[in-house]
């Protein structure tokens, strides 16, 4: 069944017209990735309007190529200047940079493309198998279990995003108090419209994302004068160079173990709502040193110093729209941006989008796959046009990139109440970013709000018995997992220097048993038989190594 | 100060939840899930005050002067932008926006006369470009304005 949709979706995705879409979307990705600043959700964010007049199969397909070129372009700047192009590529500078600057810049670029480009294709089959199965698994939950996955969703965007977890709480309450402006979807009541018609309508969810994200970030990157007169980058020891397609092949698959691990841990963070690409890098590179014969020649441009944050940070874009797809659940600020690219073209993702959509969900699924190959193809040109953009300086590219934003959400709906709403979400997300709120919180909350009540009204309209949220396994797994990640700040801050820290991954394993023991199958009561046996051994090791921390 | 700020919108919007029209279907109210998220938000606006209050007075508070310096490009581009959207309807996307591009470009840009050419004709080009590819090749109507005579 899988096969055949897959075939059939290669047949949607391979002509010359779709291709040939998705070759400038990844373009543009690539060029947007690579430039400091301007990020990957700008990037998608720009493209989404010259998508409307598309089929969803066009439109999606480019919007992938603009998503997967964003992933790959950070390393471009990484690698020549030092300065990533996007969070998702801090590490590999790590070792990246070292490697151009001894001389071989042709193989660092080599190793960084095509760690991504096989950490994408292992992400991309995962994503066509996995994502099914999730959608299945998603179809167990009622409204309860969907209720505490958004609270798990928010708890941890908000635990993830800041140094500040009050703020990252109220930043999604924020959001999710947005979401309520406009007509209530349940009941058809206009809701906090001060007496303004538009808004008894609500806000149009993109204008809101775009605001809050690019406005705001576009006004963050002109604050200091001085550094927005200046040119993007100090190009000039930048140059075009022969990428050695070859030898970084070979090196990149004789160390295919930190390959296919690199892979597997973006997936799984990606997999994760909160953790996006910039986690998985900074956690694939730790592993890769950690499991190193050699651990003493990172960050002096060791070749797995490179492989293992790109193979992860493209790895989790796969994992990501497996959630994203599966249930609905955007996992960072770009699927969120993806997900409302989505909702244009009247795709709707929930548990039965795959089994219901096969051709367009595998449609999707392909795109990401065949955006890869692209990516390769494209880097070579891609690297000489950022050598040009980079000598722009950034407050040119502000003024109309704003411009270009206002256009973009006035095409949505051809009114101009959204670009009213772009301004006025503008102001308040460069207020609360300035404040130090985190933004990601908020708009996950401005996503996810709706899905939040009207599962909350469906669970209390099929029975009045609250703690049915705390008797479901689904529910219940969701509501201790959203516990411990409101802790996760804590136990990072002090890990191995306080001695309650010891106990907070066992405590998580067995308390997570619990839920997924209840759960119906064979399968899932043996994982928690599992989880119970290895925690409750962590914890005697532990105790009877009398709870011995570093510090 | 952000703390309080916090509690004064939840009492707005706890009061703006009296004007929500009572329906006498549907299981919850369309009062209740607003009202929730305001209490859970005044408890955290609470917990941002007391720990505001317990971090002491900020000495490295900066000067208003220094404060409008800082802001000076944000603010320059939201009063521009606010400009731009109020003479939407009169002046259209096309010359709105264009002269929105120039006046940021020029406000953000170097002083001087020497580069008022390289900016006019960054947003022509700019906003020009976009303009045509909206209008002719996506077929999006994009705002006209009262006072430009018709293309």
């Amino acid at each position: 069944m899988i096969l055949e949709n897959v075939f059939s979706a290669f047949g949607a995705v391979l002509n010359f017209e779709t291709l040939a879409l998705m070759t400038v979307g990844v373009t543009a990705g690539l060029i947007a990735g690579s430039i400091p600043g301007f990020t990957i959700t700008m990037a998608v964010v720009l493209t989404l309007p010259f998508t409307f007049g598309l089929s969803a199969v066009d439109g999606l397909a480019t919007m992938i190529g603009v998503f997967v070129g964003g992933l790959s372009g950070g390393l471009m700047s990484g690698m020549l200047t030092g300065i990533p192009g996007t969070p998702s590529s801090v590490a590999t500078t790590f070792d990246g940079f070292p490697l151009a600057r001894s001389g071989k810049p042709g193989l660092a670029l080599g190793l960084g493309v095509w760690s991504s480009f096989f950490g994408g294709i292992i992400s991309a089959v995962l994503l066509v198998t996995l994502a099914p199965q999730l959608a299945r698994v998603g179809l167990e939950f009622g409204p309860w279990d969907y209720f505490s996955l958004v609270l798990f969703a928010l708890t941890i965007t908000a635990s993830l995003a800041g140094e500040n977890l009050l703020k990252g709480i109220i930043a999604g309450i924020l959001g999710l108090l947005v979401a309520t402006i406009g007509e209530d979807e349940i009941n058809g009541v206009a809701r906090f419209s001060f007496g303004i018609e538009d808004l008894k309508q609500g806000f149009a969810f993109l204008p809101v994302l775009v605001g809050l994200f690019a406005f705001s970030q576009l006004l963050s990157d002109v604050q200091d004068s001085a550094k927005a007169r200046l040119p993007l980058m100090d190009a000039g020891r930048a140059k075009a160079v022969k990428v050695e397609h070859l030898t970084a092949i070979k090196t990149v698959l004789g160390r295919w173990a930190n390959l296919v691990r690199s892979a597997l841990i973006g997936v799984f963070t990606g997999l994760l709502p909160a953790a996006g690409g910039s986690i998985s890098n900074i956690l694939a590179y730790d592993q890769a040193k950690k499991a190193s014969k050699t651990p003493e020649d990172f960050g002096k441009g060791t070749a797995d110093g490179i492989i293992a944050p790109e193979a992860s940070n493209n790895a989790t874009a796969g994992g990501a729209l497996i959630t994203m797809m599966a249930l609905g659940i955007p996992g960072d600020v770009v699927t969120a941006i993806m997900l409302g690219a989505l909702l244009i073209h009247n795709v709707q993702p929930s548990p039965s989008f795959i089994g219901d959509n096969p051709e367009l969900a595998y449609a999707i699924f392909i795109a990401f796959f065949l955006a890869h190959f692209i990516m390769i193809a494209m880097q070579a040109f891609c690297l000489r046009a950022f050598l040009l953009v980079v000598r722009i300086p950034m407050y040119r590219l502000a003024a109309v990139i704003l411009i270009y934003c206002a256009i973009g959400v006035f095409a949505l709906n051809n009114v101009t109440f959204d670009i009213w709403t772009l301004f006025v979400f503008g102001i308040l997300g460069y207020v609360l970013k300035t404040l130090g709120f985190p933004l990601a919180p908020m708009i996950l909350g401005v996503v996810l709000g709706h899905i939040a009540e009207l599962n909350l009204s469906r669970a209390l309209a099929i029975s009045d018995d609250v703690f049915l949220f705390v008797t479901r396994p689904w529910s219940l797994f969701f509501l201790i997992v959203a516990a411990f990640s409101l802790v996760f700040p804590w136990y990072q801050a002090k890990r191995g220097r306080e001695k309650w820290t010891l106990a907070y991954i066992p405590l998580l394993m067995i308390a997570v048993a619990l839920p997924i023991f209840l759960m119906e199958g064979w399968l899932r009561p043996i994982l928690a038989g599992a989880l119970l046996a290895g925690g409750a051994a962590l914890l005697v090791k532990r105790a009877r190594g009398g709870w011995a921390v570093e510090g | 100060m952000v703390a309080l700020v916090l509690l004064l919108g939840c009492g707005v919007f706890f009061w703006a939840t009296f004007q929500i029209q009572e329906t006498n279907y549907g299981t919850l109210s369309s009062r209740v899930w607003p009202r929730l998220l305001l209490g859970l938000l005044t408890v955290f606006s609470l917990g941002l005050l007391a720990q505001a209050v317990a971090r002491g007075r900020d000495e490295t508070a900066k000067p208003t002067g220094s404060w409008l310096s800082r802001y000076r490009n944000a603010l320059w581009c939201y009063g521009l932008f606010a400009l731009f959207l109020l003479s939407l309807p009169y002046l259209g996307m096309l010359v709105g926006g264009a002269l929105f591009v120039f006046a940021c470009l020029t406000a953000l840009g170097e002083p001087g006369w020497r580069r008022v050419p390289l900016h006019a004709a960054i947003a022509l080009v700019s906003v020009g470009a976009m303009w045509a590819i909206f209008t002719f090749a996506l077929r999006v109507f994009l705002p006209e304005g009262e006072w430009i005579p018709r293309i």
